[in-house]
């Protein structure tokens, strides 16, 4: 396209460029660039904020010691690996179901209404959806214990407090927060899927089954696997929702990643092992994207 | 008439599947119109006097509550303003001129949404304290802006793709600048991307808590960092006040995803996927 123009505007047109990206450069490299550099250096560093003592260089003794588990991440991670697995799946088959369910509602009467108390959940303050869960939990004036005891006549069930119990109860919360949110996604697919390809389905009689694996999933696919990858992600970095509920008790049962992550680093202030446990954690991060990514560029090349 | 029955049935089902989902929220703000003693009844009444005390009281009586929430709109519209406008330029640029590392930059933005909290914060916390920063508004709004701006340029690229580059060439060919090219010619066409760039990282910056607990402080706390550190708690926590706090602080983004409900795809994916459901 340049050779088009004249060669004084090329110039030009490379000031442009970089004016325009200048802005968000700089904002980059202020705050992101720079930092993580400076945690980069920091994780093979000994640094406590509490002793007051300047950084000591530590080789890579901080990756050694997430390695022989100090502080029990390997469990953090297991529990998170858990909450995901569990996590998403139910979501994403109870959204699903419900994409399905919501799909021919086109000319329901007050749709935007039911949708809207429907998408409800995720767009939720975190921080407060913990702490009013709290109150429904509670095992003396919650209203979940009341509707235990009084509809279903069964004992007083603690859900936060129980160790057994609490790392579901959370979870049954995110699944209430994200389950709208795989609605969602399904019915974009279903959107996504030609009508005429549908009539045409209906007028070759197809049978269920075959719809969905010959034509809606043709179609749907990817933004159903988007969808699955978002919701891995956010759930791998569940912090603020657990923080109000439980603080990663009782005992450890309800610890993930972030919560342990935040407490190394901002109540115990151990900064050069909560760098190299945030180096390990971007690594992940950086792996999720990629995949994300490309499942984006397939996504362009199909169509 | 069989199959009106069912139309009738199917649509009950759906609204009731909504009500369900809805219902913790609605028995936080039915608990907000309770006295004290009606929220910590045994079994929970859902017959009681309404009352507003409670809305009363967090207006007149709590003074940190009107600094909150000046803080979390104050943080947020500012953070998002800045946030759209130069991912708006920056997302031009990468969809117009697809400069050298393109997609590594796009790349890199994207990972900064994917890392856990604790992990971008905590470099930004040291820095923070190195200069000085902390608990300090601008300082703040510029994280947050930081933070906004990935979602942004990732929304307002696949709208800038969307708009041919011959509405460019026409403006530039009858001699507009470039500044009237983007401000005049393409801007007013990615005006949805604008909108939902600016409601979904709105409502992020508003909902959000952690960056506000480790960078700001008592002078620039939000609700969220009020509901987290507890103060609303006497002893037990204060129900009253929380369950009429939380009930005011979700009215925005609920009133945003009724009345923007065609941009809640496009927000909730940052921009990958389009449609209306």
């Amino acid at each position: 396209m340049s050779s088009r123009l004249m060669p004084g505007v090329l110039d030009n047109r490379r000031f442009l460029v970089f004016a325009l990206l200048v802005p968000v450069l700089a904002f980059f490299v202020v705050f992101n660039t720079i930092p993580t550099l400076w945690l980069l250096g920091l994780s093979f560093h000994k640094f406590s904020l509490i002793s007051g003592m300047p950084p000591e260089f530590f080789g890579l003794r901080n990756f050694e010691d997430i390695y022989y588990n100090k502080n029990g991440i390997w469990g953090d991670l297991g529990r998170t690996f858990l909450f995901v697995g569990v996590g998403v799946t139910v979501q994403t088959v109870l959204g699903v179901l419900l994409g399905f369910l919501f799909w021919g509602s086109k000319d329901m009467p007050g749709r935007r209404i039911a949708l809207t108390l429907l998408f409800t959940p995720m767009v939720l303050t975190p921080v407060a959806t913990g702490t009013f869960f709290r109150f429904i939990y509670d095992p003396t004036f919650g209203v979940l214990n009341a509707l235990l005891t009084g509809g279903l006549g069964m004992g007083v069930v603690d859900f936060l407090g129980n160790p057994k119990i609490a790392y579901w109860a959370v979870l049954a919360v995110d699944c209430w927060m994200w389950t709208p949110f795989m609605t969602l996604m399904t019915l974009a697919a279903l959107g996504s899927v030609p009508k005429a390809e549908l009539e045409a389905a209906e007028i070759d009689r197809l049978s269920w089954p075959k719809r969905i694996s010959l034509v809606i999933w043709h179609h749907g696919k990817f933004i159903l696997m988007l969808g699955i990858l978002l919701r891995t992600i956010d759930a791998f970095k569940t912090l603020d929702l657990i923080i109000p509920m439980t603080k990663g008790g009782p005992g450890q049962t309800t610890r993930l990643v972030a919560v342990e992550l935040n407490k190394q680093s901002f109540e115990s202030f151990n900064m050069g092992w909560s760098s190299a446990y945030s180096v390990l954690l971007l690594l992940i991060s950086i792996a999720m994207t990629s995949i994300f990514i490309y499942i984006l560029n397939r996504r362009r090349r199909a169509r | 008439m069989s199959h009106r029955l069912r139309t009738w049935t199917y649509y009950g089902v759906l609204w009731l599947v909504s009500l369900l989902f809805f219902s913790p929220v609605a028995w936080i703000i039915l608990s907000s119109f309770k006295t004290r003693n009606d929220i910590l009844a045994t079994p929970p009444k859902l017959v009681f006097t309404p009352t507003l005390d409670n809305y009363i009281d967090l207006f007149t009586r709590n003074t940190s509550f009107l600094l909150q929430l000046g803080n979390s709109i104050l943080l947020s519209v500012s953070a998002v303003v800045i946030a759209v406008f130069v991912s708006f330029l920056a997302a031009f640029c990468f969809s117009r001129f697809k400069p050298k590392g393109t997609d590594f930059l796009m790349f890199l933005l994207l990972s900064i949404r994917m890392l856990p909290g604790p992990a971008v914060i905590l470099p930004v916390f040291l820095m923070y304290v190195a200069f000085g920063w902390k608990d300090n508004h601008l300082a703040l709004i510029l994280f947050y802006a930081m933070f906004s701006i990935p979602f942004s340029v990732w929304i307002l690229k696949g709208f800038l793709d969307g708009v041919s580059t011959r509405f460019d060439e026409t403006g530039r060919v009858n001699g507009g600048s470039w500044f009237h090219v983007i401000f005049k010619v393409v801007l007013p066409q990615v005006k949805p991307g604008l909108i939902a760039a600016f409601i979904f990282n709105l409502i992020f910056v508003w909902n959000e808590f952690l960056f506000n607990f480790i960078i700001g402080g008592v002078t620039t706390q939000n609700i969220p960092y009020a509901l987290a550190v507890g103060a609303y708690s006497d002893g037990g926590l204060n129900w009253t006040f929380i369950s009429a706090l939380t009930s005011i602080y979700i009215v925005p983004p609920v009133l945003f995803i009724y009345f923007f409900q065609k941009y809640l795809l496009v927000g909730m994916t940052f921009g990958t996927v389009r449609g209306e459901v």
